[in-house]
């Protein structure tokens, strides 16, 4: 067994900052001893470690990923799907449809690879949490949170070069009828455009937790452990002290050494999937019964457009607008999604010399996608250990995602578009928008939608009250004592804009509530 | 048996799973390659192939066991109306069995051919000849906006690496731990 203590072993390879440590240096079962231990290192994780790190706390963060530094992505698609995403992007949530969710498992996180949309909760949605879920959240209560983090992450706007035709046409359609279209905010430091956003950035522009909050983290003392997978959270009676868990190998299938922290405080910032899991599997339960349910997932849908033109749309940026139209008809977005070759022939239904000929037009591809503000809520289930997401598309969300689908194959046609393939799974195609209302004049049977998300929430909801919430007001768990919860399972509901920037402002509030009661938290 | 502590890092295993099919899932693999990939791709058949075994590689492990199954069930499932496996099939016996699959008598069947289809497409435009026969080359183009940041943008990039670092207390003047690193 070895003991460690601050600054912990020399690092073997010097590619890697001081104090990352992964499966290379793990070599034997390892004990830990720090005062914060956060297992996760993405946007709920990251700030959270910075944060109490530069406040002088002793911080350890686990992540069952590995570490990559920017120089190691690559434009080689597979190779990153295989390397970033949690089961190599195949996690699915059960139901009808399936939904596909991505996960992103690595130092970083999903904001590794996510496409660093960076918005504010709506006002709205930030009534609705205080109202009906007594939370102290106001737009002014968060505002200070929400400009630490746009500084920390550079929010900006797009650089006008660096947006693609692809994003150019979805402004012309969106322009012709007439609709409102934003630029979008990223976390972005002059973004050039690579179009590689959700296979880890390869120009270290998208100022994801790798290259922000973490390295931050690491310069104020914060010990960062990659390929470790935690098992389960320690207890002390009703007081967590600490986690176990493993080296992580194989991609996670294979299991090395024991890895033991013990801490003063322990921080779970796995994701709305993985948290309830690992809460789940140290037996703990929130007397609410809410926690691994009220999952909802904002469900998204893309339509791939052809055009007369060259588009090229992986030469500039991704999601350079959004068109936000529709918000109050739960229709969150419309934005233009570029995807390489491989991905984009993957979701096409087409074979043989039919996916040949579609797939010799991919640089007069327009690939765009909607997300939709669900009404309903799944749950997750841990099953041996892992955890099972299941969902149903309610009837009403569908007949939001048709209307949106309609709405979106105008706009496209409205920007020139000559052929719009629609995701459902026998190749659905229109020419023209005469086709899209016939098409869209009658209920699209649910079990033939191909739906996906990146945008998981809910399932350890915050709330005043312990009988109908998992955590309270700051993320720290009802009914016991140094749990603190931080990532977007905290979602009373779902927020119809990208969460990332949420997250990231709930977990730097947290952070202060810690520093502010310092002695409650260090005793 | 090796002992952990007693690994050098060489030894340490990757972080990516290795995975390989069974003789029977590459050759029905290998006979859907003209069924499912464009013609042009003939000359990749083994890569896609391989390609394959990677990306399951990835996959949970219960998802790796169900292809395998299946793949071999989709190989005697030609048995009784073609009087040979699936391996087997050419031209447009392959097809028309691969088609019976993907509109098939349940939803386990059709929900097998677009996994065959999903997982063969991907592989077919992960090859270098199919990228640049359809004009994608994303390598030089990463090449030349990164350097493009990196020049035109050198001074503002270099403010946010800096001021990801500088010192920006949360609470200022409130430190609570036992030391604070120099730097910090």
């Amino acid at each position: 067994m070895v003991a460690s203590s601050r600054p912990g072993p020399a690092l073997i390879e010097g590619a890697r900052p001081t104090n990352v440590f992964t499966r290379h240096e793990l070599l034997g079962d390892t004990v830990l001893d720090c005062d914060v231990v956060i297992v996760g290192s993405g946007s709920g994780g990251a700030p959270v470690a910075a944060e109490l790190a530069e406040a002088g706390f002793d911080v350890v963060v686990l992540e069952e990923g590995s570490y990559y530094a920017t120089r190691d992505f690559t434009a080689d698609t597979s190779a990153m799907v295989r390397q970033l995403y949690r089961d190599g992007g195949a996690s699915m949530a059960l139901g009808t449809p399936p939904v596909m969710f991505q996960e992103g498992r690595a130092v970083g996180g999903s904001t590794v690879i996510n496409g660093g949309m960076s918005w504010r909760t709506p006002d709205e949605i930030l009534a609705r949490w205080q109202k009906d879920h007594g939370l102290d959240v106001s737009p002014q209560a968060l505002e200070p949170y929400f400009e630490r983090v746009e500084k920390r992450i550079h929010v900006a706007p797009m650089d006008h070069d660096a947006i693609g035709n692809d994003n150019w046409l979805l402004k012309k359609g969106a322009d012709a009828k007439g609709w409102n279209i934003i630029g979008n905010l990223r976390n972005q430091a002059h973004c050039v455009g690579s179009n590689r956003c959700a296979f880890g950035c390869p120009t270290g522009a998208k100022q994801s937790t790798l290259v922000s909050y973490i390295p931050r983290a690491l310069h104020y003392g914060a010990r960062v452990y990659a390929d470790v997978r935690v098992d389960r959270i320690t207890m002390n009676g009703k007081r967590a002290v600490g986690v176990m868990g493993h080296v992580a190998l194989n991609g996670g299938a294979g299991k090395g050494p024991s890895i033991n922290v013990r801490a003063k405080l322990v921080v779970a910032a796995c994701g709305a999937i993985h948290t309830p899991a690992l809460l789940s599997r140290s037996g703990l339960q929130s007397r609410s019964g809410q926690l691994g349910r009220n999952l909802s997932l904002h469900p998204n849908v893309k339509v791939v457009a052809l055009f007369d033109e060259d588009v090229t749309g992986w030469r500039g940026a991704h999601q350079a607008f959004q068109v936000r139209e529709f918000a109050h008809e739960n229709i969150g977005t419309f934005a233009a999604v570029n995807l390489p070759p491989s991905i984009i022939a993957m979701s096409l239904p087409h074979k043989g010399a039919q996916l040949g000929a579609l797939m010799d037009r991919y640089n007069h591809m327009v690939v765009a996608g909607l997300l939709c503000e669900d009404t309903d809520t799944g749950h997750v289930k841990t099953l041996r250990g892992r955890p099972q997401a299941f969902y149903q598309l309610a009837e009403r969300d569908a007949a939001t995602m048709q209307r949106g689908l309609h709405l979106l194959s105008e706009l496209l046609f409205a920007a020139g578009a000559k052929q719009i393939i629609l995701p459902f799974a026998h190749a659905t195609q229109i020419c023209n928008a005469d086709e899209a209302r016939k098409l869209f004049a009658n209920p699209i049977p649910r079990s033939s939608w191909e739906v996906v998300t990146v945008h998981m929430m809910g399932t350890a909801k915050m709330g005043r009250d312990r009988t109908s919430s998992v955590t309270d007001n700051f993320g720290f768990m009802h009914d016991v004592d140094r749990l603190l919860i931080s990532d977007a399972s905290l979602f009373p509901t779902p927020i119809r804009v990208n969460p990332m920037e949420t997250i990231m402002a709930l977990a730097t509030r947290a952070a202060g509530h810690v520093i502010d009661n310092a002695k409650k938290f260090l005793q | 048996m090796t002992t952990w502590a007693a690994m050098t890092r060489a030894q340490v295993p990757t972080d990516e799973v290795s995975y390989q099919h069974s003789p029977t899932g590459r050759a029905v693999l290998l006979s859907l390659v003209p069924v499912i990939c464009p013609v042009e791709a003939a000359g990749c058949a083994e890569a896609i192939v391989d390609h394959v075994a990677l990306t399951l590689g990835a996959a949970p492990p219960l998802l790796r066991k169900g292809f395998g199954a299946g793949l071999a069930t989709y190989d005697l499932g030609a048995l009784p109306r073609y009087r040979r496996r699936a391996r087997f099939l050419t031209g447009e016996r392959a097809e028309r069995y691969y088609d019976s699959w993907a509109h098939g008598p349940t939803p386990i069947h059709t929900q097998f051919a677009h996994a065959l289809n999903q997982l063969m497409s991907l592989a077919c435009y992960e090859q270098p000849e199919m990228a640049a026969r359809i004009g994608y080359a994303p390598g030089p183009w990463i090449e030349e906006v990164t350097k493009k940041r990196l020049s035109v943008f050198r001074d503002d990039v270099r403010k946010q690496d800096a001021q990801i670092l500088a010192p920006d207390p949360l609470r200022p003047g409130v430190y609570v731990g036992r030391r604070k690193k120099a730097g910090g």
